[in-house]
């Protein structure tokens, strides 16, 4: 025994080596030629005129650069963008937090019942029920309107259209907030609450002076990965409202999806993907230090 | 009775959330059975006032809405089993083996989870048509060939299996070949159910991609075709209710006799990440 557990490598046998490098050649055939090569192109294709269609490749310096900067139209983006993860985020956090506050508590029975059903709208596919919500925010004879007995064209108002993404996008994702966050309050320290309890703590002061500090990194993992996540929407603005009305709901990524794949513009559609990039990659960093605190502590 | 009134919001607001998550799929399903005059009538109601089957029978016969079906079930398949394949080999190579650049390859894999979709979507769209298979179905299966959350989620995983077990095998004669196919896969298949649910769905969301890919309509798949629809009997609702329900319906029943791998998936998913 003492033989084999000296040293558990480097590979010995013949066929570790053959298996060994047959994945590791898939594996990096497969990166370079998925992820490595296409991000040197966008970030080569970024500095030319390039249309696959017209098979164009014209240098153009940094035309593109610059037009991203004064593009009205893409700080319009940027601010939606940014106004829509706030607020998505916001929601995702607070409705999750409540939600799995109120199940986490000894009175609820059918936990796992409730548990199963917040889930389930994040589980479902966004293009179908991206559709749906078209229809449930349709002035005529949508369900929004009949119930809350309203009358508002949510789509086709500038002041609505972007909120009624905001909807949908929190009806779909608050219940994954909610199972990470009841997976937290479950691995909290009991003592700390029989503590408070005992120091004669009501259940709102537990709340905000003791879970809620307690959940900090959780709230932080949930906020980094929502911003992530919601930087990159666009199905949802491609299905409900394609941009409108006018701009009023042009996210960034759905103006590039429209650059691309709509006027084929891929040098521009590029420069603009390396910005969304970049937020993402600082975004990523702070997750990174994040999750190295929570596993941590 | 302080604790009485706390108790009963709790329960109000529980059941609160209940309704609002459940109501627009019970709104869609009631109004795949309506007519479309009763849809745009003034007075709605949950329950269909003319039942009819109607919608169903004209997206399935007339729009080919099963072969959509079948097409995305067989993709999301495929995909799911090539990506369990792949994830487990490449994860059990990154975990197992010592060998140089092991840390290094990993932490690239890992960086890759970062890059925004719709940056490498335009060049690969190129590399696709400078390869001539745009229209063809490797085109939508060999980019998705390996995933790096899996490989993440896998690697992770073969730390369960005691070097011993894998050693004794060795010992025995086996070779990696044998041992991956016959005590890692094995052994892992609990992580495995995880993780083929999860690139199953994600496999059946798959939007764009396809939507660039695929020109023949008969190799679309369901969430392409459900836009072509729209698209084009924009004005039929009572079709299009009953077609999102056909993409929609199989997902949540898939959901609900699997549901307590999703919670343990994406519960430990979020411990590790």
């Amino acid at each position: 025994m003492a033989l084999i557990n000296r040293t558990r490598h480097p590979l010995r046998s013949r066929s570790e080596i053959i298996f060994r490098n047959i994945v590791i050649v898939l594996l990096i055939a497969f990166f370079v030629l998925f992820f490595v090569l296409p991000i040197i192109m966008a970030l080569i294709g970024s500095f030319y005129q390039w249309n696959p269609l017209r098979l164009q490749f014209n240098f153009l310096g940094l035309d593109n650069w610059k037009k991203v900067f004064t593009s009205k139209l893409f700080w319009s983006s940027m601010w939606h963008t940014v106004v829509f993860a706030l607020a998505a985020v916001a929601f995702r956090v607070v409705l999750g937090l409540a939600a799995a506050h109120a199940l986490y508590s000894r009175s609820i029975k059918h936990k796992s019942f409730y548990r199963t059903l917040y889930y389930l709208p994040t589980i479902t596919p966004m293009v179908a029920v991206a559709f749906v919500w078209k229809f449930i925010f349709d002035p005529q004879f949508g369900l929004l309107n009949h119930l809350l007995g309203i009358d508002i064209n949510w789509l086709f108002d500038g002041k609505y259209a972007l909120p009624a993404i905001i909807i949908l996008t929190i009806w779909k994702d608050f219940g994954f907030a909610m199972v990470i966050f009841l997976g937290s309050l479950y691995s909290l320290p009991k003592d700390c609450y029989e503590a408070a309890e005992i120091d004669g703590a009501g259940a709102w002061q537990r709340l905000v002076k003791l879970t809620i500090p307690l959940l900090r990194p959780t709230i932080l993992f949930i906020v980094i990965v929502s911003l992530i996540s919601y930087f990159q929407t666009y199905i949802p603005v491609m299905v409900l409202t394609q941009g409108g009305p006018g701009t009023q709901t042009y996210l960034v990524t759905y103006m590039i999806y429209e650059e691309a794949f709509v006027k084929y513009n891929f040098g521009y559609a590029s420069a603009l993907s390396f910005v969304v990039f970049l937020f993402i990659a600082v975004l990523t960093g702070f997750s990174f230090k994040i999750s190295g605190e929570r596993s941590l502590s | 009775m302080k604790q009485k009134v706390y108790s009963v919001v709790l329960k109000g607001t529980l059941l609160f959330f209940g309704l609002l998550t459940i109501l627009p799929f019970v709104w869609m399903l009631s109004s795949s059975f309506k007519t479309n005059i009763e849809i745009r009538s003034n007075v709605q109601s949950f329950i269909p006032q003319q039942f009819t089957i109607q919608n169903y029978a004209n997206v399935l016969e007339h729009f080919n809405f099963l072969r959509y079906f079948i097409n995305s079930l067989l993709y999301a398949l495929l995909i799911t089993l090539i990506t369990i394949y792949t994830s487990t080999a490449a994860g059990f190579v990154l975990g197992k083996y010592r060998f140089k650049g092991r840390q290094l390859l990993f932490t690239c894999i890992l960086l890759t989870m970062m890059v925004p979709g719709i940056v490498t979507i335009i060049p690969r769209y190129s590399i696709m048509q400078f390869l001539g298979w745009i229209d063809t179905y490797q085109a939508l299966i060999v980019p998705s060939s390996f995933t790096a959350f899996g490989i993440f989620m896998m690697r992770q995983a073969t730390f369960s299996i005691p070097d011993e077990m894998l050693d004794a095998a060795r010992i025995d004669g086996a070779n990696e070949f044998y041992l991956f196919h016959r005590i890692v896969l094995p052994q892992l298949r609990n992580s495995i159910v995880s993780l083929a649910i999860f690139q199953f769905l994600w496999a059946w969301d798959d939007y764009l991609w396809p939507y660039l890919m695929i020109r023949t309509e008969k190799k679309s798949l369901l969430s392409v075709a459900l836009n072509l629809f729209n698209g084009r009997y924009s004005t039929d609702y009572a079709s299009l209710f009953a077609a999102t329900s056909i993409a929609i319906i199989p997902v949540i029943i898939f959901y609900l006799v699997f549901q307590k791998h999703f919670i343990e998936g994406v519960s430990s998913s979020s411990i590790t990440g």
